[in-house]
């Protein structure tokens, strides 16, 4: 069946929230930009939820968050208080960005690439000597998680701790339980996060380190010091939006790659096409499929008028394979592609604050992968099940000529 | 000789790095990852990545002059 089936053009609801358009959401893209560029949130009828799907509309809600706010504390992810700076709207959003964004811009990220490509051959070694290898649970699920506890100095011990508190916030028991089952289970994670860090942040008030966390102490925000519970809101965000991402980014390129030696066999000749390769896996599969947005004012667009308080998806992967951007091969993956404005990360003032680390963590994963195992390909007959929203597997078997333990670093 | 000149809209830069990505040697960054220009004016051999760069912005922060 296709993903198309998933958009009904006769009532203009739809609905992106199911395996079948995770595992394939191109046709389902196809049919909301042509038949429905605003659509409703199928079996919502009269709620007020809509799908925005077409590069230019996505694009302009993106660098308009005084109509499109990203206020959004109604939206169940275990937390407190607004995370920062993702549930802040501007002018409160760009103080907490100006001091945020220089622990993660490019000039702080350049001098991690040795460190990343030390912990990427580390995950490696786990597996390269079996020919086999589940690349989601040993591959793109722990090498994240490994940087981030590099970066803010935290022991390698609490990986599946963390690692789990964040699946039981994004997806408890796997994404499919009712609200009344999920909700409990995500305000229980998400009180062991914060008291997590709660410990965490007092024990670097005391004893400060160079990591990212203790940078935040006497750092000023709009002319004051940062609170604590303003940390913990940061400390929250890094756990959500900076390992399940690049998880998932992971999960799509080497599964893609798997299935497409050819396309596989140029990044190993040739490793400098790897940084082209990386935006155009994240353009092609656009691994955060849609960000949410509520409306703060009237908007009528293509001819539907939304209200005050209406929520809109902003189908991010919808956009990134649009003709109207990037022409007749919109659809497919090309490592030569001119020009490439993806919208992967987002775009206006919420550009995705951790961009630059996840390039750089993708392009080291993705080249030493290469080098270490030029050939994969996944156990025959095996059938991957994508998570909707954010389109992780859950679980990628891949084969390959085991290797003797040769990090060469 | 034909000139070139790239303006940049800082208002509207995000700080995605697209630009200094793949023209490393006309554009930069601050720490905050946002552009910085540090060639307004790019000789010849650096125009058709300078072009490119320019065109891939998400945010449409940068044009181009182009003058006979």
């Amino acid at each position: 069946m296709s993903s198309a089936t998933e958009v009904n053009v006769s009532t203009g609801e739809a609905n992106p929230y199911t395996p079948s358009v995770a595992a394939d959401p191109i046709p389902f893209y196809d049919a909301l930009r042509s038949h429905c560029p605003v659509a409703t949130m199928e079996g919502m009828l009269g709620a007020g939820v809509y799908i925005i799907s077409r590069y230019e509309d996505v694009r302009w809600a993106l660098k308009h968050p005084e109509i499109f706010s990203s206020d959004l504390v109604a939206v169940d992810i275990g937390q407190d208080r607004p995370l920062i700076p993702l549930q802040i709207d501007p002018p409160e959003h760009a103080k907490y960005r100006r001091v945020i964004d220089p622990t993660l811009g490019p000039h702080e990220m350049a001098p991690l690439e040795d460190e990343i490509r030390m912990r990427v051959n580390e995950v490696i070694d786990q597996f390269v000597a079996d020919g086999q290898v589940d690349a989601h649970a040993q591959f793109s699920v722990p090498l994240p998680g490994r940087v981030f506890l590099q970066m803010t100095g935290l022991p390698l011990e609490d990986l599946d701790l963390l690692l789990n508190w964040k699946d039981e916030i994004i997806r408890p028991g796997g994404g499919l339980l009712p609200p009344e089952e999920a909700t409990p289970r995500r305000r229980a994670a998400g009180a062991d996060l914060y008291g997590y860090f709660a410990d965490v942040l007092k024990d670097r008030a005391e004893n400060p380190g160079t990591d990212l966390l203790s940078r935040f102490f006497g750092t000023e925000v709009d002319g004051r010091e940062m609170s604590n519970d303003e940390m913990l809101d940061i400390c929250y965000l890094f756990i959500l939006g900076g390992l399940d991402t690049v998880t998932s980014t992971l999960d799509c390129s080497l599964a893609y790659l798997a299935q497409n030696p050819q396309y596989r066999a140029a990044l190993v000749q040739d490793p400098s096409l790897i940084p082209a390769a990386v935006e155009e896996l994240l353009r092609f599969h656009t691994p955060v499929m849609q960000i949410l947005r509520v409306l703060k004012q009237p908007t009528e667009l293509h001819g539907v008028k939304m209200n005050t308080g209406d929520t809109v998806l902003l189908m991010l992967g919808a956009a990134d394979t649009d003709p109207d951007e990037f022409g007749e091969t919109a659809g497919e993956y090309c490592i030569d592609r001119e020009v490439n404005r993806h919208l992967a990360f987002g775009g206006g003032p919420h550009r995705c604050l951790g961009s630059h680390l996840a390039r750089l963590e993708l392009r080291v994963a993705l080249e030493e992968w290469h080098r270490r195992i030029p050939e994969y390909e996944i156990t025959e007959g095996f059938e991957l099940a994508y998570s909707p929203g954010i389109r992780e597997v859950e679980k990628l078997p891949l084969e390959f000529k085991p290797l003797k333990l040769n990090p060469g670093v | 000789m034909s000139r070139m000149r790239i303006l940049l809209d800082l208002d509207a830069c995000t700080g995605h790095g697209r630009c200094y990505s793949l023209a490393p040697k006309v554009f930069g960054s601050d720490d905050l990852g946002h552009c910085e220009l540090l060639l307004a004016e790019p000789p010849e051999e650096l125009r058709e990545s300078a072009r490119r760069a320019v065109a891939t912005c998400p945010e449409g922060a940068l044009t181009i002059q182009e003058t006979a």
